[in-house]
């Protein structure tokens, strides 16, 4: 049971439940489009939410991936685990997987080449 | 509250906190530098993903503040529904911590006493002290009076012996 308090405005939570800013999570959900007040309790579910997502995002990556024999986690875990789970492909915007400049050049030529036939 | 830093969209949670998130998640485990920035900017998007599906909820119920149920309803609606039962528990939590905190600060206004009575007894503490300090100056007063006669008493009879003393002696060479 948690012994200490949790200030509503202070911007590191006290909370043994909560980890995450409290503050710092309102100002991303104000930064919203459209999103006027949020509700206190409403605030403490999403932050809540946000840290669970944060957990499972790095055990599911981490156990899908090519690190887990070395114990180690890279971004292209991270970005192949986005790809596959539903759930995630929200993010596939944010984190593209990674190529190889050289290869991306490449494609770019074959493009190039595409539109030059046409 | 005034962000002097950028503009909205380079809010993130901060690294340090992620960080530590990712060490108790996946302790003994080697997370590159890109997948922990990779997680900070995930989170950012995660929180952006469920205000606004909330935003929807809540305006298509009319009402003009996100509530709780808003935010569970989105969790539900985006596949995230088996974070519903923890988060609710740790609602429950922070409500009943905050509720103890105000009863405790309550606490002092539930005696029932009035204003006016509080009020008196805080005079009538401060006469006291007061009276005690008088009578604590006045004790320390007298004992250094006490001191400073003794002190002249005791050199006036120290004085007195001399002069017997010396005279004394006088008489003595006068028998010779």
């Amino acid at each position: 049971m948690s012994a200490s308090t949790t200030d509503k405005d202070n911007n590191v939570s006290t909370n043994k439940n909560i980890s995450l800013p409290i503050s710092r999570v309102r100002l991303i959900m104000k930064s919203s489009p459209d999103v006027s007040s949020i509700n206190q309790d409403a605030l403490f579910l999403t932050t809540k939410a946000t840290e669970l997502f944060v957990q499972y995002l790095a055990v599911s990556s981490f156990n899908n991936g090519s690190g887990k024999g070395s114990k180690s986690l890279s971004y292209s875990d991270l970005a192949s685990t986005a790809e596959e789970k539903d759930t995630f492909h929200f993010l596939t915007d944010i984190l593209p997987k990674k190529i190889l400049a050289g290869d991306y050049l490449k494609t770019l030529e074959q493009i190039q080449d595409e539109e030059a036939d046409n | 509250m005034a962000s002097s830093s950028g503009n909205d969209d380079d809010l993130t949670i901060p690294r340090a906190a992620i960080n530590k998130m990712i060490k108790e998640t996946l302790p003994n485990v080697r997370v590159a530098n890109d997948a922990r920035e990779l997680v900070v900017n995930c989170c950012t998007e995660f929180i952006h993903l469920v205000s606004s599906e909330a935003n929807e909820i809540c305006n298509k119920s009319e009402k003009k503040t996100i509530s709780p149920e808003h935010v569970i309803n989105a969790l539900e609606s985006l596949g995230f529904g088996s974070y519903i039962t923890e988060v609710k528990d740790v609602l429950q939590e922070c409500k009943s911590v905050a509720l103890k905190r105000r009863k405790a600060s309550s606490r002092l206004e539930n005696l029932g006493i009035p204003e006016e009575e509080l009020l008196r007894q805080q005079q009538e503490l401060f006469a006291k002290a007061r009276q005690q300090q008088a009578e604590l100056a006045q004790q320390e007063w007298l004992q250094m009076q006490q001191a400073a006669e003794q002190a002249h008493m005791a050199a006036t009879s120290a004085s007195a012996a001399q002069q017997a003393g010396s005279s004394q002696d006088e008489d003595d060479d006068d028998d010779i």
